[in-house]
């Protein structure tokens, strides 16, 4: 055996066997092939007797790659290469390609089951949905839901209708049908400190008009509203699935318990159907109503009747059973039928990447730190039409990836809008690319014009420093706070503003800041 | 002037399920399951005996180190050229050479060259589908 004429690739254990082998056929010489391994990563060659085995094939490679044989994975057109095959038999000759995969020992946890999954379906396990999950839907939560409600109408990008609550409906459907999603939505960081800015979700829910009537009807609703330290608790709540599941056993708890205590069903009815019952039908009304409002009239008569001794055995109505017929005549929506059902199987994961695409995080950014004007972008109906269609979505993207080419290579120059021309022009530049249609800036907003050409400027601030986004000047936000707070005594101009700053412009926790700071 | 038929997505289906390569890197979706919609034309270009479990494990090298999505360009490495990667390790052939010739074609045209700068910086990626290897699904 030409032993000089070798190549580097064979190791000599294998010489034995091998020279057995070769030596037989010495007469013939065989020929030795260049054959290149390619993996994903690398590419090498190797010269190897044109009659060897798979498996003297891989032990060459393997010390190349420095892997073990029973990792590597050879495949040449398409066919798998087994260890008892040889060379000539896959074809392999002189100058060809064989492709390699190297098994890795310990595969991440992902991929590990995407093999038994589609791969179509989430891949988002490093957050494995809990078994216990509870859906929001018939508790009476409305903070939740109201939420929601705000949430949805930020991520409907690719969804087909263009009617826009249709949309609304269709993503509180789906998130309501699959409680993985909802805990995903929820763990997402971006909706948690969304949900952690009282100010923004009190604004997104108070501008729900069926809310509005519920706090004319109710005031002592307003208050809890209004109440920043119960907002915070109860967005805490909220933002902490675990918790909150905890704090709806205690209430179900306590709610069973009092029901035993004599005169207690009637408070206990009062109070469903004063305070709850109310929100839980505004709150689904585009759900098709409350499911339970036929359990409870049913027993009309006589507020005083206790609940009979016997246990009730007739099955709750189901609340997720997917909504009955007539939609409320309220609101526009149109059919919530199986049509989107069917579509919302592929939708999660739409909303998956719309959640997380870059452009979303930065508006969602520059949108919780301005609550004002978040509020009423979800009214106006033309940012609405914008977010949904996916074009517009598209070239704000682009716009977005210009500006950070841009902010790349000229850091110091600030980005088109803030600096160029008049907010006139800006204005017009920029919502051009907002409205999806040709309505000119003018024409569009039925509110004032200023404030959301501002918010768009903002808005594309934060899109071009996504990294880091620019906060509109402190001193102007919390102008009339601090307004407030000089009038009340707190000269200290920069102190107060550094209060505001720390607690996002509530200036009772302001005031309570500063005067556990100062020694009078 | 010089009339393209069109400008050429292409992806792979296999084991029931497509992947295509874009600005975000390599992302799988059920077949058809883009914006774009189902597909003009498919091509068979083979069979092949690789299993599931080792195209993910190749997918996800591949992810890691040829196709991720900051190497993605119009011109030089776009979806078409995973696909061809891909065609030509799950079945040892290519694919079809018009769609793989398109950006010599584009380039060779002096309103290509002049538009280049422009389109060079362009990021595509088809939304649907969801990212492979990476291990969190969101980017």
């Amino acid at each position: 055996m030409a032993e000089n004429g070798e190549s580097n690739g064979l190791p000599h254990p294998s010489r034995g066997p091998a020279a057995a082998q070769g030596s037989a056929t010495a007469a013939a010489e065989p020929k030795i092939i260049k054959v290149t391994v390619k993996t994903p990563k690398e590419k090498e060659e190797f010269a190897v007797p044109e009659n060897s085995s798979v498996q003297q094939f891989k032990e060459a490679i393997s010390k190349r790659f420095k892997s073990q044989t029973d990792q590597l994975v050879l495949i040449f057109a398409g066919k798998i290469l087994k260890d008892q095959d040889t060379l000539i038999q896959h074809g392999i000759h002189d100058g060809l390609t064989v492709h390699l995969v190297i098994k890795s020992q310990n595969r991440p946890q992902g991929q590990s089951t995407q093999p038994s999954n589609a791969a179509g379906t989430n891949t988002t396990t490093a957050s494995t949905p809990r078994s216990n999950s509870t859906p929001i839907s018939t508790n009476s939560n409305p903070f939740g839901l109201g939420n929601l409600g705000g949430l949805a109408s930020l991520s409907s990008l690719g969804l087909s209708s263009t009617n826009f609550s249709e949309l609304q409906s269709q993503m509180q459907q789906q998130l309501l049908s699959s409680p993985e999603m909802m805990i995903q939505i929820m763990e997402n960081p971006f909706v948690q400190s969304m949900l952690s800015n009282p100010d923004l979700m009190r604004q997104l829910i108070m501008a729900n008009p069926q809310m509005q009537q519920l706090i004319q009807r109710n005031p002592e609703i307003s208050h809890l509203l209004n109440n920043p330290d119960i907002m915070r608790q109860t967005l805490e709540i909220a933002r902490n699935p675990a918790m909150m599941q905890e704090m709806m056993r205690n209430q179900d708890l306590a709610l069973s318990n009092l029901e035993s205590i004599p005169g207690g069903y009637n408070a206990l009815r009062r109070m469903y159907t004063d305070i709850q019952e109310p929100m839980l039908n505004a709150a689904q009304e585009q759900f098709g109503g409350n499911p339970f409002a036929s359990v409870g009239s049913s027993s009309s008569s006589g507020e005083g009747t206790q609940p009979s001794r016997t246990e009730n055995r007739d099955p709750l109505p189901n609340p997720w059973a997917p909504p009955q017929a007539t939609p409320s005549s309220a609101t526009t929506n149109t059919t919530t039928s199986s049509g989107s059902g069917s579509g919302s199987s592929s939708n999660p994961q739409l909303i998956q990447n719309m959640l997380s695409a870059p452009y979303m995080r930065s508006m969602m950014q520059s949108l919780s730190q301005n609550p004002d004007l978040a509020a009423q972008q979800m009214q106006n109906p033309d940012t609405l039409a914008a977010m949904s269609n996916p074009r517009a979505m598209q070239a704000l993207m682009q716009i977005q990836q210009g500006l950070q080419t841009l902010a790349t290579e000229a850091p110091g120059r600030p980005p088109g809008p803030a600096g160029s021309g008049g907010p006139a022009g800006s204005g017009g530049h920029t919502g051009s690319t907002v409205s999806s249609s040709a309505p000119s800036e003018t024409t569009s907003p039925t509110s004032e014009p200023g404030p959301n050409q501002q918010f768009i400027q903002q808005m594309v601030q934060a899109l071009a420093g996504a990294n880091t986004p620019q906060l509109p000047n402190p001193e102007v936000r919390f102008q009339q706070q601090l307004e407030q707070l000089n009038a009340m005594g707190f000269l200290n101009r920069e102190a107060n503003l550094q209060a505001l700053i720390a607690t996002g412009g509530d200036i009772n926790a302001a005031i309570e800041r500063l005067l556990g700071s100062q020694p009078s | 002037g010089k009339q393209l038929e069109g400008i050429w997505h292409t992806s792979i289906v296999v084991h029931k399920d497509e992947f295509f390569f874009g600005s975000g890197g390599i992302s799988s979706c059920p077949p058809g399951g883009t914006l774009l919609g189902p597909p003009d034309s498919v091509v068979d270009v083979g069979s092949t005996e690789v299993t599931e479990e080792i195209f993910l494990e190749y997918l996800s090298s591949l992810g890691e180190s040829l196709f991720r999505g900051e190497a993605y360009n119009l011109f030089e490495h776009n979806c078409n050229t995973f696909s061809n990667e891909v065609a030509q390790f799950l079945t040892g052939r290519k694919i079809p050479s018009y769609i793989t010739d398109l950006p010599s074609e584009v380039l060779s045209t002096p309103f290509g060259q002049a538009l280049r700068p422009l389109l060079d910086s362009i990021q595509i990626q088809p939304p649907g589908g969801n990212a492979i290897g990476r291990p969190n699904g969101q980017s």
